[in-house]
């Protein structure tokens, strides 16, 4: 079997030989930690990420057999995005950026940190009208089409990866626009109904964009969506206020996804999502993905049990036992291996890999898990 | 509903004109600043903390709440010095070393100033010894440290090392939090108090002081 044939059977309820040894990346720290110890080559700590060359080279020297991460997605966000430039150079060496997305952010030198929120564009309709609506409209070159005629079945039948397909999001993109304090204000401060036509407007473009790459005749095992919308006690956003919002979305671009076949549907979301669970395995999406259990408590087995076999899930090994030992790795794969036991389950480390991880730990987790078979 | 009960309900709706309209009001009127600080603006800050933890109110909300009780902060201060009013207490709050995200760190700030505790923010990326510094020149008996991300959270083991070198360790309670802190990691690292939310961090807070 390839390994894109025990994903999709995995994910399907089907059996498998073994399971395929899934990842979710690295932070780049731990990549130069682990070149300084001399357990991956200088070149390979720089220029990952998600399922790029350097992540095939580092897959081939850890035992990985593939990264989950959508291998095409159209140009779904704003477009053209606002010209990335540096706004003012403190005194100290922070840097206050304006980024695509028109999001005003600091950057201390040195530091690689996700980055200070300091302001943004999108304040009130009228900035919505002129600046960002017409980055919002679908047209053509927002697709690649000629990238897009090796996504066929002749070609997949060579690959050992499953093939994903981008399809944007419902409410995520919009928070990194405006940041979760712009959109706090945004919703109490201008009417509802501006919130309502700016996720209106964007989830239109990801439709339109998600149909012209199927209508190519492309073809894809899943689909993935990205929102980390959650936090560690939850949704930051009232889960009444995504449900009103966003559901209608879910459902109108995952019927799109099921009439071209595409029925594994993977949504990226950090935090805790129990509270959006039954909003998104209702209309559709039904991979829980990355499941961070080290860091913030989430799991995959009360969704489970709470959904049944609708309920799919790729993530769920905490991470944080991989700083550990060989005992701690055993007991954590103890843990999971019922649900694994199950099908419709990929276990994989809950999010990027950080520093302090142990390489040898990892190169073993990924001959463990390779051990199991259903 | 009575003045405090009034702008403690425009409080938790987030209204920060109507707060402070009403707080402007009611010092027109001749009310004690110190009882609309703690009977309006406090009761109501609390009442969100609370729904915040029970997960009945989101982040938007505790945002708006806060930005509501600020600006009846604003109005009262003057007042309240004029009457010799002191904060609860005072506490030094910041992200520590590497850790550029503030939400959290800004969250527990409001919250904490909500039970009026005067918050000494050094901001994002703060070097140990700054954080020495501030709990020198201030006298705040308080450190509150946030880590977003697991390559980040060891900077608060930096800290109180910093504390202890600066042989003040004693004289400070250290309370960390943020995304992958846990009970567990604040023992390893000797912290005095972890909470998982921004409104028991205000509680916890206030316990230190009353």
């Amino acid at each position: 079997m390839t390994n894109r044939e025990r994903a999709m059977n995995i994910l399907h309820y089907k059996s498998v030989d073994r399971f395929p040894a899934v990842h979710f990346g690295y932070w780049r720290e731990l990549l130069a930690e682990w070149a300084a110890l001399g357990k991956i080559p200088v070149e390979l700590s720089k220029g990952w990420s998600d399922g790029n060359p350097v992540d095939k080279e580092l897959d081939k020297l850890i035992g990985w057999d593939f990264d989950w991460t959508p291998r095409y997605s159209p140009r779904n966000g704003l477009f053209p995005a606002f010209e990335e430039k540096v706004l003012e150079v403190l005194p100290d060496g922070t840097k206050r950026t304006l980024n695509a997305d028109g999001l005003i952010q600091r950057f201390s030198p040195g530091v690689v940190s996700i980055p200070a929120e300091d302001d943004y564009l999108l304040k009130d309709r009228e900035a919505f009208e002129t600046l960002y609506k017409p980055k919002m409209q679908f047209t053509p070159e927002r697709i690649n089409y000629e990238y897009l005629k090796d996504f066929n079945t002749e070609v997949y039948d060579k690959l050992d990866y499953p093939v994903g397909l981008g399809v944007g999001s419902a409410i995520g993109t919009i928070r990194s626009m405006e940041s979760v304090v712009g959109m706090s204000y945004l919703l109490y401060d201008e009417d509802e109904d501006l919130f309502g036509d700016i996720i209106d407007t964007f989830a239109e473009l990801q439709y339109q964009c998600t149909k012209a790459v199927l209508e190519t005749g492309a073809h894809f095992d899943f689909a993935h969506y990205w929102e980390d919308i959650c936090f560690n006690s939850g949704p930051l956003l009232n889960p009444k206020i995504i449900e009103k919002y966003c559901r209608k979305h879910y459902e109108r671009r995952n019927e799109l996804l099921h009439s071209y076949g595409i029925d594994i549907i993977s949504l990226d979301c950090d935090g805790v999502t129990r509270d959006l669970q039954e909003l998104w395995v209702d209309t559709g999406v039904n991979v829980l993905f990355p499941i961070e259990v080290g860091t913030w408590g989430d799991q995959f087995g009360p969704a489970r049990r709470k959904y049944g076999k609708r309920q799919l899930g790729v993530g769920g090994f905490n991470k944080l036992a991989l700083r550990e030992d060989k005992a701690a790795v055993d007991k954590e794969l103890e843990r999971i291996r019922p649900l694994a036991m199950e099908g419709g389950y990929l276990p994989c480390p809950d999010h990027r890999l950080m520093p302090g991880t142990k390489f040898e730990l990892v190169q073993y987790y990924a001959e463990e898990i390779k051990k199991l078979k259903i | 509903m009575n003045v405090f009960e009034s702008i403690a309900d425009s409080l938790e709706r987030g209204r920060a004109k109507e707060v402070s309209a009403k707080v402007t009001e009611a010092l027109d009127n001749g009310v004690s600043p110190e009882q609309i600080l703690n009977e309006g603006l406090v009761v109501g800050m609390n009442v969100i903390g609370e729904q915040f933890k029970n997960n009945e109110v989101f982040v938007p909300e505790v945002l708006v709440a806060a930005r509501a009780m600020n600006a009846g902060l604003k109005i009262l201060k003057p007042y309240l010095q004029k009457e010799g009013v002191e904060p609860v207490g005072k506490a030094v709050i910041c992200t520590v070393k590497g850790d550029m995200h503030d939400i959290g760190k800004n969250l527990v700030k409001m919250m904490i100033e909500g039970q009026g505790i005067e918050c000494i923010d050094l901001g994002v990326d703060v070097d140990p010894q700054r954080i020495v510094d501030a709990v020198k020149e201030s006298g705040a008996k308080l450190v509150c440290l946030s880590a977003l991300l697991t390559t980040t959270m060891y900077g608060q083991k930096d800290v109180i090392d910093a504390l202890k070198a600066a042989g003040i360790r004693d004289q400070v309670k250290v309370m960390v939090g943020g995304a992958p802190v846990t009970q567990a990691f604040a023992d390893e690292i000797g912290a005095d108090c972890y909470t998982l939310d921004a409104a028991s961090a205000a509680k916890a807070a206030r316990a230190y002081f009353d």
